[in-house]
């Protein structure tokens, strides 16, 4: 099999993980609305950023599907038109699902780089509906918001591929 | 690594089903006609209602150490901030006792006044108290979540007060929850009256950079308003009960250029830090009926004529 120089056989993917670590995203942006940092425009988005890891990671089992039945959550949370969030987050996973063989021979600091022009997009894609809308432009802050959201790419790369970096159990009687 | 690598099953080589691009057409699709029944007609309330209900443990969930957060902050605050508070809420209730005995005398007053007048007794409204649980986090929009829903009587469109104003309005109404749209939001408008020159008009949102305020649209260059003057709710409106204090008048700008004057105010309601609010059901609700026009045909069918029929 053909592998990364320098990257780990990793272990399989638990599909229970999988969706507890979005939900558990959802959970977190959540958190930060509430915690006072209310209606600031740079918060990154965590749940768009666990589900490119995932379209990434795991194309086959979190898909576009997936990405719009978050996106419905994410505008009914955020009390926005229906629609809105999902539109980003199914472009955002194409694209993320397009990428994903090419993105994973770079090292995590440089797949930050390629990551961010998607964070981008779907933010952009969000203030074009709101401005079709007639909602006037942003604040400048909703600038940083893509850049916040993949800086923490390295930090989604360590936390979420922790539990398949485990070894796997060794076995006395069966050394392979 | 795409999946199935260590997995048991191999993965599918052939039945991967629908192509991305096709997915992204058909799924984009969606959310667009979604977006536009949304905005249009109003058809997608059920699928938000039903999201929001099914959401709501992870938002309690999320809302434990923000509640956590806040005791601990409350806690750790000085002892000279605690006194002050409890000092000027001293002050407060001294002054509002003060004026609570002349409300009696002046209810009364007012009452037996109207009768001699013959005039209607004014509405009154039964509040309903009720919490705000957190900001919406769209950082395009100024709405509040409360924890009065549907099921605990809230009605679409009531007012929305806190301890100093009105705060805002019920946009939407679910089962556990309720969104409140307030006063600083781009869309919302509310009618007001100066009670100095008792002109009525209506005031915007108009939410700034730092600060949030209100703006009294289409004010002619040479209207009568001042700074400092008071807005209440003028009552024409049928949602908000009249005589509510809403803001004060903080700059007006007459440009020789500009036939309007640029009137802005600042809500009394805290806006920004309030924690609970009192709703009030529109005011609409008890008002009587609108008579009821019937439009007959005129013999000849040329014009209609309008009748107005008294109900009985």
């Amino acid at each position: 099999m053909i592998m990364p120089p320098g990257k780990h056989l990793l272990l399989p993917a638990n599909p229970l993980f999988i969706w507890t670590s979005l939900v558990a995203a959802i959970l977190g942006n959540m958190l930060l609305s509430m915690s006072g940092l209310g209606r600031a425009a740079w918060v990154p988005d965590l749940l768009a950023l666990t589900l490119v890891f995932w379209n990434v990671h795991q194309p086959l089992r979190v898909g576009i599907g997936a990405a719009f039945v978050f996106g419905l959550i994410m505008d009914v949370q955020q009390t926005t038109l229906l629609g809105q969030h999902a539109l980003a987050y199914v472009v955002l996973s194409y694209w993320a699902v397009s990428i994903h063989r090419r993105l994973l021979w770079f090292p995590v600091f440089t797949q930050t780089g390629h990551v961010l022009p998607l964070f981008a997009l779907a933010q952009a894609l969000v203030i074009a509906v709101r401005f079709a809308g007639g909602a006037g432009w942003p604040a400048w802050s909703s600038l940083l918001a893509p850049v916040c959201t993949a800086v923490l790419w390295p930090l989604a790369t360590a936390v979420l591929l922790a539990p398949q970096r485990r070894p796997p159990d060794p076995d006395k009687h069966r050394p392979l | 690594m795409p999946l199935g690598t260590l997995d048991h099953t191999p993965p599918p080589f052939f039945k991967q089903g629908l192509s991305a691009l096709s997915k992204l057409t058909l799924l984009g699709a969606m959310a667009v006609l979604l977006m536009v029944t949304d905005n249009r007609f109003a058809m997608t309330a059920g699928i938000r209602s039903a999201l929001v209900t099914a959401l709501t443990p992870l938002q309690w969930l999320a809302m434990v150490p923000v509640q956590w957060g806040q005791s601990a902050g409350n806690r750790l605050q000085l002892l000279e901030t605690a006194q002050a508070k409890a000092e000027s809420t001293a002050r407060a209730l001294a002054n509002q006792s003060a004026r609570a005995g002349q409300v009696e005398d002046l209810t009364l007053e007012n009452k037996r006044l109207r009768d001699l007048l013959g005039l209607r007794e004014r509405v009154s409204a039964q509040g309903l108290a009720a919490q705000v649980l957190y900001d919406a986090a769209d950082p395009y929009a100024h709405r509040v979540i409360i924890d009065q829903g549907g099921t605990h009587g809230v009605q679409a469109g009531s007012a929305v007060l806190d301890e100093s104003g009105v705060l805002g309005q019920v946009t939407r109404v679910h089962p556990l929850v309720s969104e409140v749209t307030l006063l600083t939001d781009r869309e919302q408008a509310i009618p007001v009256l100066n009670t100095r020159t008792g002109v009525r008009s209506v005031a915007y949102g108009q939410p700034g950079l730092f600060k949030h305020e209100l703006e009294l649209r289409f004010m002619a260059g040479n209207a009568d308003v001042q700074e400092g003057d008071v807005l209440s709710t003028s009552g024409v409106d049928a949602v908000y009960p009249p005589g509510l204090p809403v803001a004060k008048v903080v700059s007006v700008q007459r440009q020789a250029e500009s036939a309007f004057a640029r009137v802005l105010c600042e809500p009394y309601a805290q806006v920004g830090s309030t924690r609970h609010v009192l709703i009030l059901p529109p005011t609409g609700a008890q008002l009587p009926a609108a008579p009821v026009t019937a439009e007959i045909k005129h013999p000849r069918g040329r014009d209609k004529t309008r009748v107005t029929a008294k109900p009985h």
